[in-house]
């Protein structure tokens, strides 16, 4: 083994690596880095797809129509467990009902429901991990409605056994990103494992401090009704009756995929087993990994670097691009990917709870939600009238607290009957390495005598530590200024994967009038680059357009959202395809720019809440949205007329030889003074 | 072309075989000797509360995994590449069978 086995420098090794592992899956990494970043405004995104709520104005509780809400939920679900109000916040200013059925739930228990039990808990616990995401976290995924069906059995069995996360352990709960939704979807099995499972049911209630149950099952079933399950996020007309908070008026938004399919894209892609789809985003992320640390290893003068910028000068650019880009938000990157993994930890590495309980899945359950358990009340049976005075028990609640602690949500257990127990929870989220400890106070729900405060629990230092992984990267935070760092944190790393990708071919390009003739595999990337980067911006403003432009009434129209993003995207594709490379590249960054920044026109003409009027009423995530897409809309026709303008450099002479040198690329150091090909430019 | 007549010459097929190797070694090893040492964490980590021990493990299983990778490319040598990641995983396996006894 001597023959072809040289000894090869370090750096060229690690710039080898670099390249190929960030190349291979660069595309889908993109699209995981666009989907994943947009998904820490995905109840903005949501909110703004259902025009029809924008005019909700968030109010405190006092002005809030406790009482018509209280009644509406009587009458839509009487005997129900739990019922659930979200109150107004920042990220969604209507006020949410939802509710978990009590026996019998009427939807479809998918197979392997046994299982999911574990995961269950853990949707207990994400809702509560944060007051503000919850009201989108609550709602159902349409895809999940449609696609758990009996037939899928096996896949939703196995993604039972994955869910269980190692934050649940951590007392982070809902810790597994992933499963919010589709945990959600499984309130049946809940109701259904009940009879002559006194076990299970222990189990469900092991957090019983902020138990809630996974809501949405009387939900789910009226999600099923309307189709494709009332599209998600603030679609989750199917979870969830939004009413306006002030007249207690019920909202109808339109069906929507909404925020969540964005979210769910990013780490299960689409139109595949889920199980599938979530392999290969964690082979992807494996990569990424592998391409930030190799990145790293080459990048001897990375702090000098990062204060270069040379503009104007091909190639050269592009690296000081991708390296500003990559080191400006190195911990980011580092902290999003490793996260990330962590978050598929249990399904990618079986082997660590295998080992540990030799294989006996359900020991390990078991043991991790032995700490959370506590005493749940009991339904006794007896009816009793549920007080109504809620706002006067809120400012009770706040009053304790102090400190300007709002409640984000009111959770009542047993309605109707003599035990029921009315919990407060803090809007707020606690703290970075709280975990799951929303601080919640109790009060009996007939008499309104208090019944104390939430238990703090006791986190383990692997426990906090996954909970600020899992924190971060979720974003759950208080306030939004954390939130626009992580968002504008991703947005770098997607300029420097698609700076990255630009670089390969710019590296290898051809002398122009060689054009012709290039060879495939770089042309192939080329169509790629093009396709999944200015492609895919164009793809997702389509999705918004096809938010506003598919009738509200349709049945299945969010699934044509969806459909309308892939059709675009694939349009892309084939118009990537068939241009040359300049042509597509201004065209389609235009196409998107111009589409982008005519978002809020759409907005103002098809229904919302137009700018002008978000900005007086100081609808916050609306403007939000609004002013996003107007600035994504600049940056994105700036770049095309950027590229538009370009006038490639004539090369001089032929391209450098390398000798015997196997790798073409050179790495991000390449000898100064080489002359560098230069066949576009785009402003990154 | 140019970057065609390089491949085809021998030091190229020298190369693409190492590099073939190489990247069957980093997947195939990297990810082996991530569940490997997650099992042994798991398992062996001293944590009086087990899940503990299965949350590290699986992180620093996502870890090794990265090192190994990074280390198949960095080595040398093909030769050293392979006992990079035979060493750990024979030491794992060892602490495996000492906590199966």
């Amino acid at each position: 083994m001597t023959t072809f086995d040289q000894p090869r420098p370090l750096r060229q090794s690690m710039s080898w690596l670099h390249t190929w592992s960030g190349l291979l899956l660069g595309w889908l990494l993109f699209a995981i880095f666009v989907t994943g970043t947009l998904s820490y405004f995905r109840n903005e995104i949501t909110f703004w797809m259902q025009p029809e709520l924008h005019r909700a104005q968030a109010v405190p509780p006092e002005q809030i129509a406790f009482v018509r809400a209280l009644a509406l939920l009587e009458r839509e679900a009487p005997g129900a467990q739990q019922w659930t109000l979200t109150l107004p916040n920042p990220r969604n200013p209507t006020l949410g009902l939802g509710w978990q059925a009590a026996m019998g739930g009427e939807r479809q228990a998918a197979p392997g429901a046994a299982r999911e039990r574990p995961g269950r808990s853990e949707a207990r616990g994400e809702r509560g991990a944060s007051a503000p995401d919850s009201a989108a976290e609550r709602r159902p995924f349409p895809a999940d409605a449609s696609r758990e069906r009996p037939g899928r059995g096996e896949a939703r069995g196995e993604d039972g056994a994955r869910r269980e996360s190692p934050w649940r352990g951590s007392g982070e709960g809902g810790a597994f990103a992933p499963d919010s939704a589709e945990r959600r979807s499984f309130p049946a099995d809940a109701a259904r494992e009940r009879p002559g499972r006194g076990e299970a049911r222990g189990a469900g209630n092991a957090s019983a401090p902020q138990e809630t149950r996974p809501q949405g099952s009387g939900a789910g079933a009226q999600a099923q009704r309307q189709g494709r399950g009332g599209g998600g996020g603030g679609g989750g007309r199917g979870a969830r009756i939004v009413l306006d908070p002030v007249s207690g008026d019920r909202l109808e938004g339109r069906a929507t995929a909404g925020g969540n399919f964005l979210y769910r894209f990013h780490f299960e892609l689409y139109g595949m087993d889920r199980i599938w789809g979530r392999w290969i985003v964690g082979i992807a992320t494996v990569f990424m990994f592998v391409a930030l640390v190799s990145g790293v290893i080459v990048h001897r003068r990375i702090f000098k670097d990062f204060f270069t910028f040379r503009s104007g000068k091909g190639k050269r650019s592009w690296l000081d691009a991708h390296n500003a880009s990559s080191v400006l938000s190195l911990p980011f990157h580092l902290i999003i990917t490793f996260s990330g993994l962590v978050l598929f930890g249990h399904m990618m590495i079986p082997t660590a709870v295998q080992s540990a309980y030799q294989g006996d899945n359900e020991a390990y359950y078991g043991a991790m939600r032995a700490p959370m358990a506590s005493a749940v009340s009991q339904a006794s049976g007896e009816r009793a009238p549920l007080i109504t005075g809620l706002a006067a028990l809120i400012a009770e609640a706040e009053n304790t607290w102090g400190d300007g602690k709002r409640v984000g949500s009111v959770v009542i257990t047993h309605p109707g009957d003599r035990n029921a127990v009315i919990e407060l929870r803090q809007m707020n989220f606690p703290g970075l390495t709280g975990g799951r400890n929303i601080p919640s106070l109790r009060f009996s729900g007939v008499t309104g005598e208090p019944l104390g405060a939430s238990a703090p629990r006791e986190q383990s230092i692997v426990q906090a530590v996954g909970s600020v992984l899992n924190l971060l990267h979720r974003g759950f935070f208080a306030t939004p200024a954390p939130r626009w760092l992580l968002f504008l944190s991703g947005v770098g790393g997607a300029l420097m994967i698609a700076s990255g990708l630009v670089m390969w071919t710019i590296a290898r390009a051809r002398k122009t009038s060689e054009a012709a003739r290039t060879h495939w595999g770089h042309r192939l990337v080329e169509v790629l680059n093009i396709a999944a980067i200015a492609g895919l911006m164009a793809a997702i403003a389509i999705h918004f357009w096809a938010n506003r432009l598919i009738p509200a009434g349709l049945s299945a129209r969010a699934d044509w959202e969806i459909h309308a993003f892939f059709i675009a995207w694939a349009v892309m594709l084939v118009h990537a395809a068939l241009r040359r490379s300049k042509a597509a590249w201004v065209e389609q960054l235009a196409c998107a720019g111009v589409l982008f920044a005519l978002l809020p026109l759409l907005n103002a003409a098809s229904g919302g809440l137009a700018l002008p009027g978000s900005i007086a009423r100081g609808t916050g995530l609306l403007v939000g949205f609004d002013l996003c897409a107007l600035v994504s809309g600049a940056g994105l026709l700036f770049a095309a007329y950027k590229v538009h303008r370009h006038v490639p450099r004539v090369r001089l002479a032929s391209s450098p030889s390398r000798g015997e040198e196997p790798d073409p690329d050179p790495g991000p150091e390449t000898e100064p003074g080489m002359p560098l090909p230069e066949t576009m430019e785009k402003a990154a | 072309m140019k970057t065609q007549a390089r491949l085809i010459a021998s030091p190229s097929v020298r190369h693409r075989i190492n590099v073939g190797v190489r990247t069957g070694l980093a997947a195939f090893g990297g990810y082996g000797l991530a569940l490997l040492g997650a099992a042994a964490f798991a398992a062996g980590l001293p944590f009086d509360f087990r899940p503990d021990a299965v949350s590290l493990a699986i992180m620093l299983a996502f870890v090794l995994q990265l090192v190994a990778i990074i280390w198949v490319f960095a080595a040398a040598t093909v030769t050293r590449a392979v006992l990079g990641l035979a060493v750990p995983a024979a030491l794992f396996g060892l602490w495996l069978l000492l906590l199966r006894q």
